[in-house]
């Protein structure tokens, strides 16, 4: 495929200049991984003690060329080092075992957002100017507007802590061990409904109005009108002609905003003490440990990029018309 | 977490395991279970994810139930029963007749948790493998001991470097670790000794997730008699908004956070059973950098008189009340020793002496107009040679309530005219700050021993100055020093108490720290567990924050209800 090959060429600028954001930004803040690990150590540390440590962790005090270097050297061989907080595990093993729980928050306030959002805003396309839509369209404005760490706030106080209807933290029930049957995926799902209702408001705010609008003039094409003078029922107009056909811009969207959405989930993980990377990036943040912060943003610059080559996949796959013209 | 900042950041349930089947869409700790079993839910520190790291010498890493729990000390000393010592691993010690040495006697029959003996060899394995290896070293042990020598199987001898009659309290803080386990290990740096053999009353671990952990009771303990408690279940919690969210579920046994307006709550929640005590401990005071780079600063730090004016400008009861919800207690002694060491407080040394303690900017403003510190165009006065005084106090990000206090503390300044401002850096940047000496004014506890000696002389000595956090302001003074040296060789306690007596008035006279407040945090539950220490039988120090070592025997206070 030659208009593919020509893409792949954007991926691959993309992601050289992602890497070497990854190295130099980490480093911009102030203060170090052996500062931050000197200070672990608290008052009862002799320099001795400190110096010992420090000789230990040099590396992170090597010169820049020299980390570079062994930076690229880690990823090629998918070795990122060892966390300074969570020393001495490695940052694959700190990373892996939050990766899982953000990938099933995000994909799960995704999918219900996007059902949610492609419906409504189907509906009040279709009746534009309606009461339905009078009430759907504005609030869409204002779930995008409402900042996540207010929306994980309330709906921790007024569910978990006053209610009580959902547990406060974690990702199951830390009485169980993960296993495959009923109670545990159960008690997944119970602690995993607060989280996913907190990042879903900003999503279905955008996918209705995105949907909204593509809907509105996909509307006003000639086989939507052909569709309905041949007497099809609402429904099968709505959806069959209107809404599929609006769906390109939404799925366009869809990938833009999957940065947006692992940012809502920063905030919501920490709200809700979910284990994803979210709660990892951040206390990684505070402590200074670069590896893992840089193994984090690798792993979301990936992710990003690859939910955008797939869309481009979907792409050609949902709108033939596309196939040539990339 | 309360701030227990004389350390790092150091930062309960009863859950029956056998029935945790009842799970749906609330976080609900199973009770029952077998009936004969009690589960201590307790919460020491603040992480994001359970690690499961049980070196003790990995000061940062270290689960911080490591410490008495799992390796028990030789002996701990209660500064709430006048620094008595509780004799654990050992029964006794003696200095020799020139104090050069100190020769420790175990406790016959002593057990490892996996049935071995734990004799005298591990002992002196232990302090070997430290000095050997300086990155191990968590007490300091290659600055006063020369060598170690175990005579017979319950005797170890301590060489030291000099004279120190302050060592068996600094040695408290030793985790005796097995021999025949660690001679195995290659790099005991980076080990992470998941399955610890210890000494300490809870050495098992039953169950360890990123989410929870269990502790319970070891199998060869020596004071099995004393224990009541058969495990320690301790939740991952990720700061104190989460614990606030947590405690109306009622869980939580045995509590170390910062719970703002705690009466309302956690009291409120269940009033016959939720209690908490803020022992008045560490003193905080604000601590003025006679190092600094800033020559209008120094000039004024190093004047008595903007010292003096500097503590007038301290609204110390507004710190408490409003900064510290009511919990600490107001410091109003210019000595600024911690009211738990009544006992050593020296008359002498109070009354006149107090005189600047009080909180009167219009006297501060006296003071410094008649030191000849004049008020410039912008209302900020300048040092006596015209130069100008500006500077920012530093406090950690996030420790709300000391970031209050500080706020407090530089509107009185404002008002006598003193150009000072609030700095919040994170913590990692605050201990740098003080300890490479860039900071200028810095609000800070100093960790206090079983003696008030320590922190006297870990914040104020030459030695110490510019080397730990608990000492940043750089104070140097040879009659100190030269006091300080005095109380280390004296032997016995009339001894210590007169030199201490000197001390005292030497720092009230020469006020080089202001102190404002003392304070801690201890929260608990009696609705499962009895024997909890409060104000009214303050017996010991009932936190369970890893700079607490009495927490071992507040632990074997506790009994099922």
């Amino acid at each position: 495929m030659r208009v593919s090959s020509r893409r792949l060429g954007v991926y691959a600028v993309a992601l050289a200049f992602a890497i070497v954001m990854n190295f130099i930004l980490p480093r911009l803040m102030p203060g170090s991984p052996v500062d931050a690990m000197v200070a672990q150590l608290g008052p009862r540390a002799t320099p001795a003690a400190v110096e010992a440590i420090k000789a230990r962790f040099g590396a992170v005090d090597q010169p820049m060329l020299w980390q570079f270097v062994d930076y690229v050297k880690g990823l090629a061989t998918l070795d990122l080092g060892v966390s300074v907080k969570y020393y001495p595990q490695t940052v694959v093993q700190v990373l892996g075992r939050s990766t899982l729980w953000t990938v099933f928050l995000v994909t799960t306030a995704i999918i219900f957002s996007l059902c949610v959002g492609v419906v409504l805003g189907a509906i009040s396309a279709w009746r534009r100017g309606g009461r339905f839509d009078t009430i759907v369209s504005p609030l869409s404005v204002i779930m995008i507007s409402v900042p996540p760490v207010i929306v994980a706030l309330t709906t921790l106080f007024v569910f978990a802590v006053s209610l009580r209807w959902f547990p406060v933290g974690y990702a199951y029930d830390p009485n169980l061990d993960p296993a495959f049957d009923f109670t545990f995926i159960g008690s997944v799902f119970a602690h995993a409904i607060l989280p996913v209702l907190t990042l879903s408001p900003f999503l279905i705010g955008e996918f209705q109005t995105t949907m909204r609008s593509s809907m509105i003039s996909v509307l006003g094409e000639d086989y939507v009108t052909m569709a309905r003078a041949k007497g099809l029922s609402h429904l099968t107009v709505m959806f069959g002609y209107g809404a599929r056909n609006a769906m390109l811009p939404v799925l366009t969207n869809l990938a833009l905003m999957l940065g947006a959405v692992f940012g809502g989930s920063i905030v919501t993980e920490i709200v809700f003490n979910y284990p994803g990377l979210g709660l990892t990036l951040y206390t990684a943040s505070i402590a200074r440990d670069y590896p893992v912060i840089q193994g984090q943003l690798l792993l979301m610059t990936l992710a990003t990029l690859g939910a955008n080559f797939l869309v481009d996949i979907i792409y050609g796959l949902v709108d033939p018309r596309l196939r040539e013209a990339v | 977490m309360r701030l227990s900042k004389s350390a790092i950041r150091n930062n309960s349930m009863r859950a029956g395991f056998a029935a945790a089947t009842a799970l749906t869409a609330l976080v609900v700790f199973g009770t029952g279970g077998a009936a004969a079993e009690s589960v201590l839910t307790m919460h020491i520190e603040e992480q994001s994810s359970w690690v499961q790291n049980f070196n003790p010498f990995d000061l940062a890493g270290r689960r911080q139930s490591t410490m008495d729990f799992i390796y028990e000390p030789l002996v701990i000393f209660n500064a709430e029963d006048g620094g008595k010592p509780v004799f654990r691993l050992a029964t006794d010690y003696k200095f020799s007749g020139d104090m050069k040495s100190v020769t420790y006697t175990l406790r016959p029959g002593l057990k490892w948790s996996d049935g071995q003996p734990l004799t005298s060899a591990d002992v002196k394995y232990t302090i070997d493998l430290m000095l050997k290896n300086p990155a191990l070293d968590t007490v300091g042990v290659g600055e006063t001991i020369a060598s170690v020598e175990a005579p017979s199987a319950t005797e170890v001898r301590i060489d030291l470097k000099a004279v120190n009659s302050d060592f068996p309290e600094t040695l408290a803080d030793l985790a005796v670790v097995p021999e025949h386990i660690w001679k195995d290990v290659s790099d005991p740096v980076a080990f992470k000794n998941e399955k610890p053999v210890g000494s300490g009353p809870m050495t098992e671990l039953r169950r360890f997730t990123p989410q929870v952990y269990e502790q319970c009771r070891n199998p060869n303990y020596w004071d099995a008699a004393s224990l009541h408690v058969d495990c320690l279940r301790l939740p991952q919690i990720s700061g104190n908004d989460q614990m606030l969210a947590i405690l109306p579920e009622g869980n939580m046994d045995w509590i170390g956070s910062f719970i703002p307006q705690i009466d309302k709550t956690f009291v409120a929640l269940d009033p016959d059973h939720n209690g908490y005590w803020q022992p008045p401990a560490e003193t905080v005071a604000f601590q003025m950098n006679f190092k600094s780079g800033n020559e209008g600063n120094l000039e004024a730090y190093k004047d008595l008189n903007f010292r003096h004016a500097f503590s007038l400008a301290m609204d110390r009861a507004s710190m408490v009340d409003i900064a510290g919800f009511g919990y600490p207690v107001v410091n109003e002694h210019a000595t600024g020793l911690p009211p738990r060491f009544e006992t050593w407080r020296n008359k002498g040394a109070e009354g006149d002496k107090d005189a600047f303690m009080s909180f009167d900017t219009e006297k501060a403003n006296k003071i410094l107009d008649g030191a000849g510190y004049k008020k410039g165009a912008d209302g900020f006065r300048t040092t006596p040679s015209g130069k100008p005084i500006a500077f920012p106090i530093i406090v950690p990000n996030g420790w709300t309530d000391w970031i209050d206090a500080v706020q407090i503390a530089v509107e009185g300044l404002r008002a006598a005219g003193i150009n000072a401002s609030v700095a919040t850096p994170e913590y990692e940047q605050w201990r740098k700050q003080i300890i490479d000496g860039s900071f200028e004014v810095v609000m800070n506890s100093r960790a206090d021993g079983a003696t008030p000696f320590r922190g006297y002389y870990q914040s104020l000595s030459t030695a110490y100055g510019g080397r730990i956090t608990g000492a940043p302001s750089r104070y140097s003074n040879p009659n100190l020093d030269a006091l300080f040296d005095q109380y280390l060789k004296a032997t016995s306690e009339d001894d210590h108490k007169k030199i201490f007596n000197d001390i005292q008035l030497l720092i009230a006279d020469d006020f080089p720290v202001v102190p404002v407040f003392n304070g801690q945090g201890y929260q608990f539950s009696s609705k499962r567990f009895t024997g909890w220490v409060t104000d009214k039988d303050p017996v010991m120090n009932p936190e369970d924050h890893d700079n607490n070592r009495m927490r071992l025997m507040h632990l074997l206070r506790l009994k099922p209800v």
